[in-house]
């Protein structure tokens, strides 16, 4: 759930971008960073290892103005998509109120798609959480590359009920970045809206 | 939901601000912040004299990741947790102490400030502010009207185009 803070009149939600590692990740944020004016957002901090892999988190918070009297800031969040950062990957996700999976469309990444997802699960189930209680959005990045698998075939091993609202996106070139963070931004704040 | 929500607000509020005024005194530090284990700022304080503070956000953000790696690594080793850190550089220091268990109490000071009064004040501080948080109250429900929908929609077209 959402913090509020009724003295400063503040509305804070966290969404976290989740995904394989290499899958774009960080790309969004950076790319958020970059077109939002620096007015409506913080600093961005990114702790990663020296080859700009992605070692704990990056950080970027955003100011969306002020709804009913509520200052209203979304802190975004991604995690180390690598297998071995799993530790780090659980911390991130306590406290999240949305969710984008950020999913590779390289040939060879299908599997590492699949295994991402399988450990999202597990890690929201750890903390009593069933996925389908956070608002999630799925997105297939990468989609210029030579050779990157369909659509349907990477949404049938990550969501074969075909459950989660999809954007495509070319995140190094900026497309498909902001369509995906109004999409689970607007279902966060529905969310909120309904008091859960 | 995964981390509670602390419903800091009113009394309880007015409450926290006065303790950090009281230990921001005390100590001679910079900045004194309560931050919860999400990692978002509760309530701050800074000393007249003292610089523009760094952005608090990501102060908060690392100094509740900072917490939560420690824990982990705390429990790791058999221990409940590892309620206090300390951070000294040369010329400035952090210290971090947990407040029953849902928030972290954060000094950052200059390293001429005496590390043992900042311990010593800081712990006082932490009993107080543990019993304000153990008596924190259900926070009310906020009942968005109908256009909260469409007032936020209209934002994040501003936001995110």
């Amino acid at each position: 759930m959402s913090t509020i803070n009724f003295a400063a009149r503040e509305i804070n939600c966290k969404i976290v971008y989740y995904g394989p590692g290499m899958s774009g990740k960080t790309t969004n944020l950076k790319q958020v960073f970059a077109k939002v004016p620096s007015h409506l957002r913080g600093e961005m901090v990114s702790l990663a290892t020296e080859d700009e892999r992605t070692l704990f988190f990056d950080f970027l918070p955003l100011d969306l103005g002020s709804v009913q009297g509520f200052k209203t800031r979304f802190h975004l969040y991604t995690v180390p998509g690598q297998v071995f950062y799993n530790a780090s990957r659980k911390l991130i996700l306590r406290g999240v109120d949305g969710i984008v999976f950020v999913a590779d469309s390289a040939p060879n990444r299908l599997r590492a798609n699949a295994e991402s997802m399988r450990n999202l699960r597990e890690n929201l189930a750890e903390h009593g959480i069933d996925v389908k209680e956070v608002p999630m959005i799925l997105q297939i990045n990468k989609r210029d590359l030579d050779g990157a698998l369909t659509t349907e075939m990477i949404r049938a091993v990550i969501d074969p009920r075909h459950e989660l609202q999809w954007h495509e996106a070319v995140a190094d070139q900026g497309r498909g970045v902001f369509e995906t963070l109004k999409t689970v931004s607007r279902l966060v704040l529905e969310r909120l809206a309904k008091g859960q | 939901m995964i981390e509670p929500s602390l419903a800091l607000y009113g009394e309880s509020f007015d409450q926290v601000e006065t303790y950090l005024e009281d230990l921001l005194e005390a100590t001679g530090v910079r900045y004194c912040l309560l931050v919860d284990r999400k990692g978002f700022v509760l309530s701050h304080k800074e000393a007249l004299w003292a610089p523009r503070p760094p952005a608090l956000d990501s102060v908060a953000t690392l100094v509740a990741s900072n917490a939560a790696a420690t824990a982990a690594l705390a429990n790791m080793l058999g221990e409940r947790t590892f309620s206090e850190q300390i951070h000294q550089g040369e010329q400035g220091a952090i210290y971090v102490e947990s407040v029953a268990d849902v928030a972290l109490l954060t000094l950052i000071f200059e390293s001429s400030v005496p590390l043992g009064r900042v311990k010593l004040h800081a712990k006082k501080t932490i009993a107080a502010l543990t019993v304000v948080m153990q008596n924190l109250k259900e926070a009310p429900v906020i009942k968005f009207d109908a256009d909260f929908g469409s007032n936020a929609t209209a934002l994040l077209d501003d936001l995110l185009g």
